[in-house]
């Protein structure tokens, strides 16, 4: 296994990487490495959603994606959602709507939905069309009617 | 997970130089991983090399003419945005939105899924339905092969030792549909996937099946013998003759003669929202 230097913007910030090993997730970069342990390990094989974050403004699964492969790209964690316009949208709808039970799969929902909201034309949206492309991210206290609720007001107060 | 070294090449060449050299069984290809990265870290295969793709300028379509080809590490994401995409090959767009979830899709890839072959494929019937080709690079050079010559079975495309798909190429828009039956909506694999679409430039039907191992199929063309705007009980004949030519097998989601039943039921839905669709174009 070699390890060589990776070069990552993280919510803003260039970062460089030393000794990465060729095998490391996104996922193990942010929370052990870098310490920003807002983005949470589910299943960590695709199926949950939890460790969403965007790159390059697309919400991705952090899990599944090995960092030497992100060299030069930007990626943007749940500390950095307050930063995008999206993002603060979001994570007002999510309070104001009590979205949030043990708020472990929260971070996942927040970063997958401020993506949507930021990548669709508002002519294009729909709550409909957003819960369904949330699907992919799962909740086991089961709070889906405040998060669909929660849906529901990002879009109407989206920019 | 395994330790694995990622290799990174900057050119086709380079890349395709490598991996014809690789020893056999000790390296894979990397595209988006999804899919990869799972079987690495449930040990299921252990490779000592991953030849990485992200390098290469393959990541991208062109429209040629009415032709659309996709270079193989499209992320599937970017297909299933792109409105004249979704307009030209509505079936594709919506055997995308079956695969795993959004965020995952801003990973996976085309070329990733074809390569990979899953007999449970969302995207392969839907790319057998549009008579879909492969380009594939290698030692010997460039070479061009159905999509239906290339997937043998699970994990096991028809590829020689340095071979890389390069790029996927749909011929014709085609008015298409696709329908899957699965216990949950998301997050699940199909045991019965039901591709459908119709030809503008020969005036006949194409249907496919997936979620059936080894591999997904073409139905027996007799079965897709449909006149362009089939009648009620014209379609419903389709749909029988299909469930009874196929070669449906049992495994661990579902017995061969549930599937029979499904198979049934989608090509009776999928080959009426079609004609529904030629309908509002004409």
């Amino acid at each position: 296994m070699s390890a060589v230097g990776a070069t990552l913007n993280v919510n803003g910030r260039p970062i460089s990487l030393a000794e990465v090993p060729d095998d490391e997730r996104l996922l193990d970069t942010l929370r052990w490495r870098l310490h920003l342990r807002g983005t949470k390990e589910g299943c960590r094989s695709g199926g949950c959603g939890a460790c969403t974050v965007l790159i390059d403004g697309r919400p991705t699964l952090s899990c599944l994606t090995l960092t030497r492969e992100l060299e030069g790209r930007g990626v943007t964690t749940i500390e950095g959602a307050p930063d995008l316009p999206a993002g603060r949208v979001v994570i007002s709808a999510f309070e104001t709507e009590g979205a949030v039970q043990c708020g472990y799969c929260t971070p996942g929902f927040v970063m997958a939905l401020t993506g949507l909201l930021g990548r669709t034309p508002p002519d294009r949206r729909s709550p409909e069309r957003l819960l369904r492309e949330l699907q992919g991210n799962l909740c086991r206290c089961t709070g889906y009617a405040a998060i669909a609720r929660a849906v529901e007001r990002a879009h109407r107060e989206a920019p | 997970m395994g330790s694995f070294e990622l290799v990174t090449p900057a050119s086709e060449e380079e890349a395709i130089a490598w991996l014809a050299r690789a020893p056999g069984g000790e390296a894979a290809v990397l595209a988006g991983g999804t899919d990869l990265l799972n079987d690495i870290e449930e040990h299921r295969i252990t490779p000592r090399h991953l030849l990485s793709l992200r390098r290469l300028p393959w990541n991208r379509w062109n429209w040629i003419g009415p032709a659309l080809e996709v270079g193989s590490t499209t992320p599937l994401v970017d297909l299933e945005y792109d409105p004249k995409v979704r307009a030209q090959f509505p079936g594709l767009v919506t055997a995308i939105e079956a695969v795993g979830s959004v965020a995952l899709r801003s990973r996976a890839t085309l070329g990733g899924n074809l390569g990979r072959s899953g007999s449970a494929s969302d995207l392969i019937p839907l790319l057998l339905a549009l008579d879909a080709s492969a380009e594939i690079v290698g030692p010997k050079g460039v070479r061009t092969t159905p999509v239906d010559t290339l997937v043998v079975a699970s994990r096991r495309p028809a590829l020689g030792a340095g071979e890389l798909i390069r790029s996927v190429r749909l011929p014709e828009p085609r008015p298409s549909a696709y329908l899957w039956q699965r216990i949950r909506p998301a997050q699940d694999v199909s045991h019965v996937g039901v591709a459908v679409a119709w030809s503008p430039a020969d005036g006949r039907w194409r249907i496919a099946v997936g979620g059936v191992p080894p591999r997904a199929i073409r139905i027996h063309p007799e079965a897709a013998e449909l006149p362009p705007r089939p009648s009620s009980p014209e379609r419903e004949a389709a749909a029988r003759r299909a469930a009874e030519l196929l070669p449906l097998s049992t495994d661990l989601r579902a017995t061969g003669e549930y599937r029979r039943h499904v198979v049934h039921a989608l090509v009776l839905r999928a080959v009426g929202s079609v004609t529904a669709m030629r309908e509002g174009s004409a």
